[in-house]
């Protein structure tokens, strides 16, 4: 079965609200937010997202392997969309548990 | 986030674990960052997951007074730094010699540890850094008087201005720029004792390039090599030379870590 992508937005908004803590309250997050412009993001919430990820997906979602992948200007440029995306492609990839 | 109690000082730390690694006990690379507006995540970003992808144990920390570790008014000695590597080292249970990779300040923290403890490290990899000597501390001086003034890199948004507010804390509520550049520094002669490989990457248009000379004089078996087309932030701005590079060394100098070698190294 897909990973359903309706609940992996809401995980990873929820996600992103408690790495914002105080700043991300009435923040709108978007599918089309960016992490550091529209979001105010800056690098050690990236790491913190990564462990939230880890603690939520395992193994299964290689977060530090995407942003390894990504130069300062794509980072910077990265959307929420995109993470949603990058989930849930890695959620399809794996064996379905039996 | 994990949070650690070392020295007498919380500090905020990370781990990757080997991927794939079958290792009982995996080589291990900590990675320092650089002084005031640095943090751990330039290395998580850019270079932990491409270690640990090649079987290293990846482990990287918060200066003190950086980042997400606590701030104390005092204790910004070089030797302060050091003691935090060692606590952590102990910590983490590290009991084999340690890869140490420091980017800038965070090199000379990491030649500062391998100085008083040569028999702990495997090698050590400088970027745009110097071992702790006179003009290199004086150098550093300079610039945290002046990052008290204007903090460089012209950013825009709130990530910018959290970084700006942290920089002038650690500038204005703590003892660093008084304290760093007091620090007691090994005598020349000290670093004889140190004879672990080292690697010296440095950009092409940076100032810190000038201390080549004098480092490898000190340290006569350290290979230099310079990066085209990057400044002082050359982590950042050639990721992904300064990627294969440090890959490239730890393969040499770890023979453990994957690349399909041989075997029989451990016997």
């Amino acid at each position: 079965m897909p990973a359903d992508k309706t609940v992996i937005r809401a995980d990873i908004e929820a996600m992103l609200r408690a790495v914002l803590g105080d700043f991300g309250t009435d923040l709108p997050i978007e599918l089309d937010s960016t992490f550091r412009d529209d979001l105010g993001m800056e690098s050690l919430d990236v790491v913190s997202l990564a462990g939230r990820l880890q603690s939520r997906f395992g193994d299964s979602v290689n977060f530090a392997q995407f942003v390894a992948g990504l130069d300062v200007s794509s980072m910077a440029e990265l959307k929420v969309g995109d993470l949603v995306d990058f989930v849930t492609r890695s959620l399809d990839q794996v064996p379905a548990a039996s | 986030m994990t949070l650690v109690r070392v020295n007498g000082v919380t500090l905020h730390v990370a781990e990757l674990p080997p991927v794939a690694g079958d290792d009982m006990e995996p080589p291990t690379v900590v990675l320092v960052h650089g002084m005031a507006g640095d943090n751990l995540a330039s290395w998580y970003l850019t270079m932990a997951h491409p270690l640990a992808a090649s079987g290293l144990r990846v482990l990287m920390y918060d200066l003190r007074g950086h980042g997400r570790s606590d701030r104390p008014a005092r204790g910004y000695a070089l030797d302060d730094f050091a003691d935090d590597l060692e606590g952590l080292l102990d910590h983490w249970g590290v009991t084999g010699r340690v890869h140490l990779v420091g980017n800038s300040f965070g090199g000379t923290v990491a030649f500062a540890y391998a100085l008083r403890h040569p028999d702990r490290v495997a090698g050590v990899v400088a970027i745009d850094s110097a071992p702790p000597m006179p003009e290199w501390f004086a150098r550093m001086s300079a610039r945290l008087t002046r990052a008290g003034a204007d903090p460089g890199r012209v950013g825009a948004g709130a990530a910018f201005a959290r970084r700006l507010r942290d920089v002038r804390r650690l500038l204005s509520e703590t003892e660093i720029v008084a304290e760093l550049p007091a620090s007691r520094l090994p005598a020349p002669a000290e670093f004889a004792a140190l004879t672990c490989p080292v690697l010296c990457l440095y950009g092409r248009d940076s100032r810190v390039r000038e201390l080549a000379g004098r480092t490898e004089q000190l340290l006569p078996q350290a290979r230099s090599v310079v990066l085209d087309g990057a400044g002082h932030s050359v982590l950042i701005e050639r990721t992904a030379e300064v990627r294969g590079h440090l890959l490239t060394w730890l393969r040499d100098t770890a023979p453990f870590v994957t690349t399909g070698s041989e075997g029989e190294r451990h016997g």
